[in-house]
């Protein structure tokens, strides 16, 4: 049985994925709500998008998949999208928010 | 995967002619603009020619391709079937060439060039309306579409029934239905898509959220009245009617303005760059438009009008174009070239893909020159206009410069 991950890894692996047209990262960006993890390491990952017709839609879901994927241990990885909560730019990290601001 | 990717995003050796294409002959209309004056831009028949050239094969052919690309992020569906596309740029191209030859110089080559276009459009038709079959979730931008493509049907089929008139001497009254051509194709379709597709792509790129949407959903049905009533004005040959509707046309332009400001007080990312600075020319050539179109309606003013039209069309629509293809071709071309390389290795962003000292020289220049030249026709100034006129071409020199590095980027891809 390998070692319970944890939610911290989880949501550092999704660093790794950078949306093309802001430059931040998903975490960063504040659209990814959760990460659930089993006993068996199986990992649904709850975010969303900062637009519904994201054209990436489909791609973004893949790559955090992939990139959570990477995790040693881990077993089966979902990603849900969901639109409530709406995202808003309050959810972003203040550097990301201060750098969208022009330096605001 | 592969699958999902051809859904979203059409494969970009489909989109690029489009684009391509539109650009250069953006080029070649922004280059024969200085030939004509302030007072010949009213009465020769070679400003029709000109006209065509510009609208269909800049507007509507950048418009067309931006479509394949932007129909299935709006209405969150793929096509029904996206290789309808292959057949549209060449059939409008030609067609377009054949139109603007034919008003210039040979009137028998507009049927020919009216049904290729015909067809072209019939086709881009056939196509939304099958996919919006498809759609589960009703949102304005989705009405939009609907309505409008049904009023570019309308307006498509007037002025082919025109070009049979002026080429092959079928009897239709050229003077009642220009109008209704006009008003259906610029306000019915080019406008109205620009209004639902801008209340997608500007929440997107500019991060806005959580603004009422209450005016511009007013300012569609009120401009969707307003164009309707145009062509009920044109079938009864009524000049009431379509006052009316002309006045309908500038409220619901004013409340689309009000919209456009409460996106832009809402907005979270606050740079200023290429696409930014664009819109912000475009919204404020409309915003100049609609101040000078009623008082050149109320006092018959033709100078006005057409000062109006001017900002309108080379203001509002152009910068409205070239600002959104600085978002869309990067990103088609990263899609196409990068995605596949994500978690592989480092690829650009999309803000790398521009060229970024050529489009600034095409937004000075093509700003500039819309002032210039916009003035000249206001006081029917020909130094005034082909100055301007002549800045504008130096502009289209950039942006088709930028589109050609744009879809030609392949940095990083080398090795």
């Amino acid at each position: 049985m390998s070692k319970k991950i944890t939610k911290e890894q989880v949501f550092d692996a999704i660093r790794k994925v950078v949306d093309p047209e802001v430059g931040f990262n998903l975490v960063e960006m504040g659209l990814i709500y959760d990460a659930i993890i089993d006993e068996q390491n199986n990992v649904k990952v709850v975010m969303t998008l900062s637009t519904r017709g994201c054209p990436l839609h489909q791609l973004l879901m893949q790559w955090v998949k992939d990139a959570v994927k990477e995790i040693p241990g881990v077993n089966d990885v979902e990603v849900e999208i969901v639109w409530e909560p709406e995202w808003n730019i309050s959810m972003a990290e203040e550097h990301v928010k201060k750098a969208l601001g022009g330096g605001a | 995967m592969f699958q999902v990717s051809r859904e979203f995003a059409p494969p970009f050796s489909l989109i690029s002619p489009f684009f391509t294409v539109g650009s250069l002959l953006y080029l070649v209309a922004m280059l024969l603009l200085p030939t004509f004056g302030a007072d010949s831009v009213r009465y020769d028949i070679s400003v029709v020619a000109w006209a065509h050239l510009f609208l269909l094969g800049f507007v509507m052919m950048i418009i067309f391709g931006a479509m394949a690309q932007l129909v299935p992020v709006v209405l969150e569906v793929g096509h029904f079937s996206v290789d309808f596309y292959y057949l549209i740029w060449p059939l409008l191209a030609v067609g377009t060439a054949f139109m603007a030859v034919g008003f210039a110089f040979l009137p028998s080559l507009l049927p020919f060039g009216g049904l290729m276009v015909l067809v072209s459009m019939l086709i881009f038709l056939a196509d939304t309306i099958l996919t919006l079959k498809k759609v589960e979730r009703i949102s304005l931008t989705v009405k939009t579409i609907a309505v409008t493509n049904a009023f570019l049907l309308l307006g498509i089929l007037i002025g082919f029934a025109m070009s049979l008139a002026i080429g092959a001497g079928v009897g239709v009254d050229i003077e009642k239905w220009l109008g209704a051509h006009i008003v259906m194709v610029l306000g019915g379709y080019v406008t109205l898509t620009i209004v639902g597709m801008s209340m997608v792509l500007l929440p997107m790129f500019g991060l806005s959220h959580g603004f009422d949407e209450t005016p511009v959903n007013r300012a569609f049905k009120i401009m969707s009245a307003g164009v309707a009533a145009y062509f009920l004005g044109a079938l009864l040959d009524s000049d009431s009617i379509r006052f009316l509707s002309l006045i309908a046309l500038f409220i619901g332009t004013g409340l689309y303005l009000w919209q456009i400001w409460l996106i832009y007080k809402t907005r979270a990312r606050k740079e200023s760059d290429i696409w930014f600075k664009s819109m912000v020319v475009g919204y404020g050539s409309l915003a100049i438009a609609l101040i000078l179109a009623p008082i050149a309606l109320i006092g018959r003013l033709e100078t006005l009008a057409l000062t109006a039209t001017w900002f309108l069309v080379m203001g509002f629509f152009t910068f409205l174009i070239n600002g959104h293809l600085y978002k869309i071709v990067p990103f088609l071309v990263w899609f196409e070239r990068y995605s596949p390389l994500v978690g592989k290795r480092k690829v650009p962003m999309l803000a790398d893909m521009v060229p970024k000292k050529a489009a600034e020289f095409q937004f000075w220049f093509t700003a500039a020159g819309l002032v210039t030249a916009g003035v000249g026709l206001l006081f029917g100034s020909d130094e005034l206009f082909k100055g301007g006129a002549a800045f504008m071409a130096t502009g289209a020199v950039f942006m088709f410069y930028s589109i050609r590095w744009m879809i030609n980027f392949t940095e990083g891809l080398e090795d």
